[in-house]
């Protein structure tokens, strides 16, 4: 049995289509993540997942039971951080929690003990006194991450987990999921727009856009299923470009593509084939005034599939990105 | 058995954000405690037949009504705290909670209740202190029907805020509400005298009920049947904690 199941999950608001049919599965001890921009529906699925949104049409399973029909089912077995603070800021953060494991059933000894262990993971014992309005970003999340694992979840659902925090506040929450994965067997789903983070963490991901999941696979599979590594050559005027790539052997290019003096080659191991190029370019005197290349990302994987991007790259190199993406 | 674990959760953090914000607590006091020293104070003074038309001393005749006042304005405010959940995020965390929403939010009206009586009973010691003529055997009473009060009001708040979106909203209501409630419930001046047309709107008034029955115990006398304010007060209680669980229950984020 998958840890979550989803069928033509459909969210509206009004004539705004939010979540436009998307079906995955989660297995047991995975992490699972969503990639998507903003807007693209990932926090509208989690509020169904964990039952405080009703969807439209179709039909989710968290741990086996129906999100609709057994909504306190779900609840008892899952840990959510959303993507907006969630604590109480009047109280302190041993306060949050204390109420927190109150209302997950936690009483006496057990539940003291319980509030010290959650306090010094997410290593805020020393702040525990302190008015959780007085906490940094980074503090709060941790101690909602603290807050959502407490009552010990089968599933936990992150929604941005690191959004607006400092690389190494990021890195340690990475570490924290692996953490839990590995030696606790909890299985996670999250979502994220950080490409690094999807890359990083996630087991599998699904992107997703305007609603529809878009791809789905491992962080690799996803990466090859687009193809090559790229090349790119700035020679300084088409004509040199053209010169070039007529010089260039045809069968070592899955595909290329020039543009206003920059050549992007499409090949299947750059390492390789960097040598080559400077090679026919130095024998035919052409200047090479820069060269880069890419191995595909997930970002990458984001324009394949939906002919834009996730993030701003270089301005300077914006326009190859564009015409890399026609080339295909 | 989680049902209490809920209930003691809510009451627990209502209790504690309460206390944490003192100069609130003197804030919610002040208030009735200049109306019942200006306009107990003056009334009594320039006009003495109010006294024998009532056949008790006006301060004492007020300061029942100035005790249900607090209480209601306290309790009744409180479910704006719902809103503010709601703009915090907090209230994601009650809802994604496996424990019994109804539980969660009996559990926060009573801990809004225990608040609004404590006010009142900082109120009705000072009360206490500037008219000795009041009754202390019936204080405990008095603080009762107050408690009772303030469950109702609460819910009643509780049930408008689940419906609203802004604070703003709510204060809107709150404040078109308050104020005619308190002057038609008999708190300022009795109503038997009154002319037989205003009467019926004194009766659909619940707060009605809570002045007369409060008055009962503080003062000795009452404008209507006791068994009947403490039925009514019951009642409409009973009514409105249902309600507020009810809207609370189908509370969504959508
Ligand atoms: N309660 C709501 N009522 C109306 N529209 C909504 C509601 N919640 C979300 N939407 C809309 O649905 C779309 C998807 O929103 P959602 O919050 O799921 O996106 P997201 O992927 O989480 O994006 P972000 O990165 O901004 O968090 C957006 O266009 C949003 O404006
Ligand atoms: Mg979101």
């Amino acid at each position: 049995m998958s840890a979550i199941s989803v069928r033509n999950l459909v969210k509206k608001f009004g004539s705004l289509t939010a979540v436009d049919g998307i079906s995955f599965d989660v297995e047991k001890g995975e992490i699972f993540g969503f990639l998507g921009p903003n807007g693209a529906g990932k926090t509208t699925t989690i509020n169904i997942l964990v039952t405080l949104m009703r969807p439209t049409s179709g039909e989710a399973y968290v741990a086996g039971y129906n999100v609709v029909e057994e909504p306190v089912k779900v609840r008892e077995r899952i840990g959510i951080v959303f993507q907006d603070p969630s604590v109480d800021r009047n109280l302190t953060g041993w306060e949050n929690l204390y109420i927190h494991g109150l209302v997950y059933g936690l009483r006496g000894e057990e539940l003291r003990r319980r509030v010290e262990e959650s306090l010094e993971f997410a290593e805020l014992t020393k702040f525990k006194d302190v008015e959780v309005k007085n906490y940094s970003g980074g503090m709060i999340r941790r101690l909602e991450i603290a807050r959502g694992l407490m009552h010990k979840p089968e599933i936990l659902f992150l929604d941005e987990p690191t959004i607006g925090l400092d690389p190494q506040t990021r890195a340690k929450i990475w570490e924290y999921v692996e953490k839990l994965r590995d030696e606790e067997g909890v299985t996670v789903f999250l979502t994220t727009h950080y490409i690094e983070e999807a890359e990083r963490l996630c087991d599998r991901v699904a992107i997703i856009d305007h609603g529809r999941i878009v791809a789905m696979g491992s962080p690799d599979e996803l990466k090859q299923g687009i193809g090559k590594d790229v090349i790119y050559v700035r020679v300084g005027d088409n004509s040199s470009a053209a010169r070039l790539l007529e010089g260039l052997n045809k069968g070592m290019l899955v595909s290329y593509k020039e543009l206003n003096g920059v050549l992007a080659l499409s090949v299947s191991n750059a390492s390789k084939a960097i040598p080559t190029v400077f090679e026919v370019a130095s024998r035919m005197g052409i200047r090479i005034e820069e060269i880069k290349y890419t191995q595909p990302s997930l970002s990458d994987v984001f324009l394949h599939y939906t002919g834009r991007e996730m993030r701003d790259e270089e301005a300077d190199w914006r326009e190859v990105i564009r015409m890399r993406h026609r080339m295909r | 058995m989680n049902e209490r674990n809920i209930i003691y959760a809510m009451l627990y953090r209502q209790l504690r954000r309460y206390f944490r914000a003192k100069s609130r607590v003197l804030g919610t006091i002040i208030n009735p405690l200049m109306f019942f020293l200006f306009l107990g104070m003056g009334f009594s003074a320039s006009m003495r037949g109010i006294s024998a038309a009532i056949g008790v001393d006006y301060l004492a005749f007020l300061a029942p009504g100035i005790a249900v006042m607090t209480t209601f304005t306290a309790s009744f405010i409180g479910g704006i705290s719902v809103i503010w959940d709601r703009e915090f995020g907090f209230l994601k965390e009650v809802l994604v909670a496996p424990a019994s929403r109804t539980y969660a939010i009996l559990g926060r009206a009573l801990g809004d209740s225990v608040t609004s009586v404590l006010q009142t009973f900082l109120i009705m010691i000072l009360i206490y202190a500037i008219v000795p003529s009041l009754k202390v055997g019936g204080m405990l009473f008095a603080l009762g029907t107050c408690f009772i009060t303030s469950l109702m009001f609460n819910s009643l708040g509780i049930a408008i805020a689940s419906k609203m979106r802004s604070p703003e909203g709510f204060q809107l209501i709150a404040n078109v509400l308050i104020f005619p409630l308190i002057f038609l419930s008999g708190a300022f001046y009795p109503i038997e005298n009154l002319p037989a047309v205003v009467k019926p709107i004194f009766y659909i008034n619940p707060l009605t009920y809570s002045v007369d029955l409060t008055r009962y115990f503080m003062v000795g006398i009452s404008s209507l049947p006791v068994h009947l304010d403490l039925t009514v007060l019951l009642l409409l209680t009973a009514i409105f904690t249902f309600l507020s669980a009810r809207t609370f229950n189908r509370t969504t984020l959508d």
